[in-house]
């Protein structure tokens, strides 16, 4: 379903990044970079209108010609990104939601390994594992 | 968007002007040609007309028209390209403008904060701008707009022709050729009867003014006043006016206009007919040399080459040629022309727009208002009904497929639609906006209705355009039209060049309006794969108004940048591409996207190599490989191969400094010294320090408290306050904040430790250290090479005093192909960082590291040790020799040689000269003590093996070894003391060699020990740096267990004899004696080889006792285990303040002399050993062995510490102790039993607790279950009474239970018979693990208590 997954530091630095189609690694790596620009005009615009209350889940950031960029936000500032084929119709809305909240209990599961130092790049081999299977699933 | 040099409006405006053609006589040509202009060129830096014009609408209101340009430009009548896109020369010519003009350098860039991002970037982009103005120039003339076509004609003849006014008809009949004769489509013209304006050019330098101003009067009487004008220039007679300073307004110009008539020429060659001979000038570059017009293959006169060719043709110089050739001839333009001339030329501009365009246009616009308003009587409906119905005349023709298909319909020239446009476009050119919007959206309506959708989309657009124009903005800026006309232009006309015209202008307006965002969109969909040239451009554009929004998107920025690099690339524009690369990497730069940032990082360092930058390209290669790479290992590769190509090229002029491999510069180890001998035939050297070991800190301690006990030894037990331990390799953990000092002539290692971060392998050979050194006599550095094949240690050597500066290390790298590179590294260490203060806490600084900095110092004494026969394997107490001998290697002399061991107890030298090395000889060559102290205190007696002695008699034959140390000496001292070594003279010479034999003692606990050895000298020669030197060795020696004797001193009951009277009289008798046991045992267990052990003799020694008598229970010696010997001793004059010396230190030292025969190798072998027991306390046993509770002394094995040892559970043994039991009862009783039958007797039984815990304690009296075996029922009695008691017993408490028990027969009967439990009355952790009930456990019964009960008669 999704074919490039990134957490994205409170410093915009990637955490994790993981697309399907390796080859075209760098292409996903610069959507992705791209996007954080949309999450902050989003963060700072919704900032305003409610401080505490923020949904973190964003929505469609931007749409490109072959893909779809959703975002979500947790309330620390770290950043997940889910890129979706665009020819994929099947996808609602509420599935990227499930998605990224499966995304984050996940990424909290990684948090609370006291092995992990908050910053370093993601290298949980369970993480890993959920985040194969929201990009298999779809087929 | 970035910022514009013009405004807004400006830019509109500039980009629509009204056309003016012109056309020359040959002469007039010629007259031009003086000042390296044509007609065109000469007008063009005037065209824009400082004072304000005025029009009148057809209302008859005046309309100010200000700021006014026109566009002047010679006839083309080359036929116009396919309006859809550029032509592959306009292309070029775009390309040309756009690489021409780079950003500024040293011009401080605009810097932008946006969130933690700082960015530097042209905020300008004049290339674009260029372009973008060249686009529009270059803009063919299309058919559904009139903007650009020709509103005027100037006809210009010289005054020196014959007959001026025939000339002038004839140009005129050529202009209404080229107008009217349908051969040329292009130029195209506005209105049918163009303007046609008479210019006389009247060269003031040499024609005639007279005649000038008569043929002028004609022309005036002829074309009327404001039809004609006199233009004289030239009045300049030495065209060589250097000294006076006039400005060339031409010379911005031209030199787009060089380009771009390089391309028309281009053009013309592919078009083949420029037999146009009016107008020759405009496709020779004006500015031009006559020589280089020879050789220029774009010069007319060369015939055509045809097709396309003759543009790839084009030399690569050609362009940038001719552009260095305007450049040159800059300066030339209008030589002849004085500052009057410019004005006159100016005046004559604004005379002909005033009087002659300016009115025609007003003319025209009326007309066309007024047919209009004629034909307004017409219903619409009933007009486009009309047009449906009669379609020949007034309805469009629909003429061919392909075109309705491209444009959907085309309107004949006098179409009513095109008719409204035109006068829209009128209005427009005159910057009446007002009427031209209405016009414009007049027009739009018709032409949306017809579908006509090329007319629509223009009409859109210059509605939109118009409406944005108009001064106090009555309606707002329609950005809809604008994207419909965009869309229509390039979806429904496909044709890109209007839609980019549209873009550019609408874009430019959103800009204008803040509307960033929708700018970009706009920009951003504007790019398609026909043009990377605009693409690249456009995206460009597009980053920057990503930048410039309220809240900057800077990583859209950086990505829009490096699209638009890439777009650049594949345009050729490369140094646009390095640029936007590079900005683009500001916002990547280190913020982990280290797979985007290597992509950058590559494109830069290509895009530098092509630009002949290495140094930049490099730079960004040396990223790539250099940080921690996330590419696949095929990618690495190609970096690497792209590195060391573009190293292989710059390196013709100095020796690059390579990032790879890396150098682990902490982990450099540094060692002072040669390398060391392992053997030498059967010597064994010492081992010294070498780089095979790894660094320890115990044991760097131990090293350097033994190096202190040395050199306190050397300075009478004082270590002086400047005693620094020397260290001879220097690693990352050793202390490297003092200089280090190495001895000239000796070696220095470096051991340096290469990293590869790559996937791929990297190939190095032809590794060399280079060093530079700083002698101390000379200020001059010297430098040094020395070439080294071998990967860990490179070896230098000085033969200079002074202090090394730096090291290097170069290498040649290699990828898989054959590509080689030879570069070098620094090599540099930075020491550890600091963090002993505050500011050392807060801040990152780093301390000194001198590891690479040694000082050379004069020459020192070297010396080597070595060691012959020295074994590995030792039973404990043997004792045996070796020999060790002392090598100075160097030529300095050394003295005071000492060693310091972690076992001084293991061995003592012989004497000198033992030079015969031959074992047999030691007993011969008498030794003299080393250490007059320790030596006094012990003299053992070596016997030669087989003697059968027993006793050490005063008087003995001296003995023939001594031996310096034992355990008691070293354990009692507490601190090992550095030993002398007996050197004969006590300095070793150059060259000299010293053997001594070696006398080991195997140690008395059995395992593996090692053994260190220290070997402290100094020069003979004082006051060197170096205060003195040290030799390292450990050797490890694996003992295993002999004999263990154990002796026991009881003080004796029985007084000797010959002194019991005397002690009598002291009246402590009870000491006087004391019988020492001796238990001998043979623990050796698992040696194979043993046979057996001998005792050869016994021997003590006491300063207060002697040995009284000895008996030996068994005679016979030979015996494996279990010697016991009794010695009967005495003692020898009491010290007077000793009362009680049995219970005070040492009572006395025995010294067993132990034979062992042992097989080995099919050999029979005598080794001899000595065992010591010191018996300090009275009754307690004393072992030769350690006790076994002691632990281990030397473990090899490190491990982490142990667990805790678990709780110990009490045994069963223990729990069956805790009470003990006593029966208290007459031993004989005698009872009537003649009388009385039963006999009772009271028994008291004590029970002690003997635990420190309570105990509670079950007594069972009843008997035991009769065992089938024992059927004495006569011998039984009972106890009476209670049979079971039960009592809680506190820690060590003693009770009593009175008991009594019943007999029935006299004799002798076992009372203890009760049976005692005890539990603790808190159970023990086992137990509550098991089910938290306490068990009782069966004590111990009581030993046998018998009572007698006798009959009394």
């Amino acid at each position: 379903m999704a074919v490039c997954i990134a957490v994205i530091a409170k410093e915009n630095y990637p955490l994790y990044i993981r697309s399907v189609p390796t080859q075209n690694e760098l292409k996903f790596h610069y959507t992705v970079h791209t996007s954080l620009d949309v999450v902050e005009e989003k963060i700072s615009a919704a900032g305003k209108a409610m401080a505490d209350q923020r949904e973190l889940y964003l929505g469609l950031l931007y749409p490109t010609e072959d893909y779809k960029v959703y975002g979500y936000v947790t309330n620390s500032k770290v950043k997940f990104v889910i890129v979706v084929d665009s020819s994929n119709t099947s996808l609602r809305d509420n599935e990227i939601r499930s998605m990224f909240r499966k995304l984050h209990n996940s990424f909290t599961d990684v948090m609370c390994n006291p092995f992990y130092n908050p910053g370093d790049p993601v290298q949980s081999k369970v993480f890993e594992g959920m985040v194969s299977g929201m990009m298999v699933q779809v087929s | 968007m970035a910022q514009c040099v013009q405004s807004v409006q400006e830019f509109i405006q500039d980009s629509f002007v009204p056309m003016v053609a012109v056309l020359c006589s040959e002469d007039a040509e010629k007259v031009t040609r003086k000042n390296n202009l044509n007609f065109a060129e000469l007008l063009r830096p005037f065209c824009r007309l400082t004072s304000e014009g005025h029009i009148r609408d057809p209302n008859n209101q005046v309309q100010p028209v200000k700021n006014l340009r026109i566009s002047v430009n010679n006839v083309c009548t080359r036929p116009a390209p396919a309006t859809g896109s550029l032509s592959p020369a306009q292309r070029r010519l775009l390309g040309e403008v756009v690489s021409s003009i780079q950003p500024p350098e040293g011009v401080t860039a605009n810097i932008i904060t946006a969130g933690d991002h700082d960015l530097s970037f042209n905020a300008t982009t004049p290339w674009f701008e260029a372009y973008r103005e060249s686009f529009l120039q270059s803009m063919p003339a299309s058919d559904h707009e009139f903007l650009n076509h020709y509103l005027a004609c100037l006809l210009v003849v010289s005054s020196s022709e014959a007959v001026p006014v025939e000339q002038f008809l004839k140009l005129s009949q050529e202009q209404h050729r080229i107008q009217h004769s349908g051969d040329y489509t292009n130029p195209r013209w506005f209105i049918p009867n163009t303007l046609k304006y008479y210019v006389l050019l009247h060269d003031t330098s040499q024609g005639d003014e007279q005649r000038a101003d008569a043929v002028y009067e004609d022309m005036k009487q002829r074309y009327g006043s404001q039809g004609c004008y006199l233009l004289k220039i030239n009045s300049r007679t030495s065209p060589t006016g250097a000294d006076e300073q006039i400005p060339d307004p031409w010379s911005q110009y031209l030199h787009k206009n060089n380009l771009l008539s390089q391309v028309s020429a281009a053009v013309n060659h592919h078009n083949g007919n420029n037999q146009l001979v009016l107008s020759s000038a405009w496709c020779v570059p004006s500015d031009e040399m006559p020589d280089s017009m020879q050789s220029h293959p774009l010069q007319l006169d060369c015939p055509p080459s045809g097709g396309l060719d003759s543009l790839g043709v084009l030399p690569p110089g050609g362009p940038t040629a001719a552009r260095a050739a305007a450049l040159a001839a800059a300066g030339t333009h209008g030589d002849c022309l004085t500052l009057n001339d410019h004005d006159h030329i100016r005046q004559f501009l604004q005379e002909f727009t005033f009087r002659g365009l300016l009115p025609h246009i007003e003319k025209n616009i009326r007309q066309l208002n007024d047919q209009l308003v004629s034909r307004k009587g017409l219903s619409r409906s009933l007009f486009s009904a009309t047009k449906k119905w009669f379609g020949g005349g007034k309805a469009p023709e629909k003429s061919i497929a392909e075109l309705k298909s491209t444009s959907g319909l085309l309107y004949p020239p006098e179409a009513p639609e095109l008719q409204i446009r035109k006068m829209a476009d009128l209005c427009f050119l005159v910057q009446h906006y007002e009427l031209a919007y209405s016009c414009y959206h007049t027009a739009k309506k018709d032409f949306l209705s017809d579908q006509a959708l090329l007319y629509a989309a223009g009409a859109l657009e210059m509605a939109a355009v118009s409406a944005f124009l108009q001064a106090g903005a009555p309606r707002p800026y329609p950005a809809h039209y604008m994207d419909t006309a965009i869309q229509t232009y390039r979806d429904g006309c496909k044709n890109m060049v209007l839609a980019e015209r549209c873009a550019l202008l609408s874009a430019e307006v959103l800009k204008s309006q803040g509307k960033y965002s929708d700018a970009a969109t706009l920009l951003i969909k504007m790019t398609s794969e026909d043009s990377d040239l605009r693409s690249a451009l456009l995206l460009e554009q597009a980053a920057h108004c990503f930048i410039n929004m309220r809240n900057p998107m800077v990583r859209k920025f950086a990505f829009h940048m490096i699209l638009a690099g890439h777009r650049f690339s594949k345009a050729g524009q490369k140094r646009h591409a390095l640029r936007c690369y590079c900005q683009a990497m500001q916002v990547y730069r280190a913020r982990g996207w280290s797979l985007a940032e290597d992509h950058i990082n590559f494109t830069i360092g290509r895009q530098s190599f092509t630009l002949r930058q290495p140094d930049n390209a490099v730079e960004a290669f040396r990223h790539i490989l250099t940080n921690d790479s996330q590419q696949t290992a095929t990618q690495q590769g190609a970096f690497l191969r792209e590195y060391l190509y573009v190293y292989k090229v710059l390196l013709g002029h100095y020796l690059p400094k390579l990032p790879l491999p890396c150098i682990h510069a902490a982990a450099t180890r540094v060692y002072f010294g040669h390398e060391r001998r392992l053997a030498e035939g059967e010597k064994q050297a010492a081992t010294n320090v070498s780089l095979d070991q790894e660094y320890d800190q115990e044991q760097a301690v131990m090293w350097c408290q033994l190096e202190e006990q040395a050199v306190a030894s050397a300075h009478r037990g004082v270590v002086p306050a400047a005693f620094q331990p020397s260290q001879c390799c220097l690693n990352s953990q050793t202390d490297n904040l003092r200089t280090p000092l190495a001895v000239v002539e000796e070696p220095i290692i470096v051991e340096v430790t290469f990293q590869n971060p790559l996937k791929v392998s990297l190939l190095l050979s032809d590794l060399s250290l280079q060093w530079s050194f700083t002698p101390r006599d000379l200020s001059s550095p010297q430098q040094g090479d020395l070439p080294s094949d071998e990967a860990s240690g490179e070896p230098i050597t000085n033969d200079k005093v002074g202090s090394l500066v730096q090291l290097y290390i170069t290498l040649t790298a290699q990828s898989s192909q054959p590509l080689v590179v030879r570069g070098q590294q620094d090599l540099e260490i930075r020491g550890p960082r600091l963090n002993s203060t505050k500011e050392d806490k807060t801040s990152v600084s780093h301390g000194q590291d001198q590891r690479l900095h040694p000082l050379i110092t004069p020459p020192m004494p070297l010396m080597e040790v070595f060691f012959l026969q020295f074994p590995t394997a030792l039973l404990c107490g043997e004792i045996t020799k070796a020999y060790v001998e002392f090598c100075n290697v160097s030529g300095v002399a050394l003295r005071g040689l000492r060693v310091a061991s972690t076992h001084p107890h293991f061995f003592t030298f012989g004497g000198v000269g033992g030079t015969s090395s031959s074992s047999s000889s030691a007993a011969s060559t008498p030794l003299s003590p080393t250490s007059a102290e320790v030596c006094s205190a012990y003299h053992t007696l070596a016997t030669p093996p087989g003697d059968p002695h027993h006793h050490l008699h005063p008087g003995h034959p001296p003995p023939p070894v001594y031996l310096v140390s034992s355990p008691v000496e070293g354990l009692v001292r507490g601190k090992a003391v550095a030993v002398e070594i007996p050197l004969e003279g006590g300095v070793l010479r150059p060259g000299q060699s010293a053997q001594l034999p070696l006398w080991l003692r195997g140690p008395d606990q059995e395992g593996v020990h090692e053994i260190n050895f220290l070997f402290y000298y100094e020069s003979a020669e004082k006051g060197g740096r170096i205060s003195h030197r040290v030799l390292r060795h450990n050797v490890f020696i694996c003992a295993s267990r002999s004999l263990s004797v154990c002796a026991t001193a009881c003080p004796s009951s029985v007084p000797s004899a010959d002194h019991r009277g005397r002690d009598a009289e002291d009246g402590d008798h009870l000491n006087d004696g004391m019988l020492v046991f001796v238990d001998v045992e043979n623990v050796n267990m698992s040696e194979a080889g043993v046979r057996e052990f001998h005792i050869i003799q016994v021997s003590s020694c006491s300063r207060q006792w002697r040995l009284h008598k000895c008996i030996n229970p068994y005679k016979d010696k030979g015996t494996h285990v279990g010697v016991c010997t009794c010695v009967y001793t005495q003692k020898e004059g009491r010290a007077g303040g000793l009362s009680h010396p049995s219970s005070v230190s040492v009572l006395k030292h025995l010294f067993a002399h132990v034979q062992a025969y042992v097989v080995e190798d099919n050999k029979q072998l005598i080794l001899e050993g000595q065992l010591h027991v010191t018996l300090q306390t009275v009754g307690k046993e004393a072992f030769s062995l350690p006790q076994k509770e002691e632990a281990q002394e030397m473990v090899l094995l490190k491990f982490k510490p142990d667990l805790p040892p678990p709780v110990i559970q009490p045994s069963v043994e223990q729990l069956s102790t805790l009470i003990k039991t006593n029966l208290h009862y007459p031993e004989t009783y005698s009872h009537p039993f003649v009388h009385e039958r039963l006999c009772v007797v009271p028994v008291t039984l004590t029970m002690s607790n003997c635990a420190l815990a309570e105990v509670e304690v079950l007594i069972d009296l009843r008997h035991k279950t009769i065992s089938p075996d024992s059927t004495e029922v006569h011998g039984t009695f009972t106890w009476l009474g209670q049979t079971q008691y039960r009592r809680r017993l506190r820690p060590q408490e003693v009770a009593p239970l009175p008991l009594r028990a019943c007999f029935l027969h006299a004799g002798v009967y076992n009372l203890s018979t009760p049976r005692v439990f005890a539990k603790f009355t808190t159970p023990t952790r086992k137990e509550e693990e098991e089910g938290g009930v306490a068990v009782e456990t069966s004590q111990q019964a009581a030993s046998p208590a018998l009572i007698i009960i006798t009959s009394q008669a």
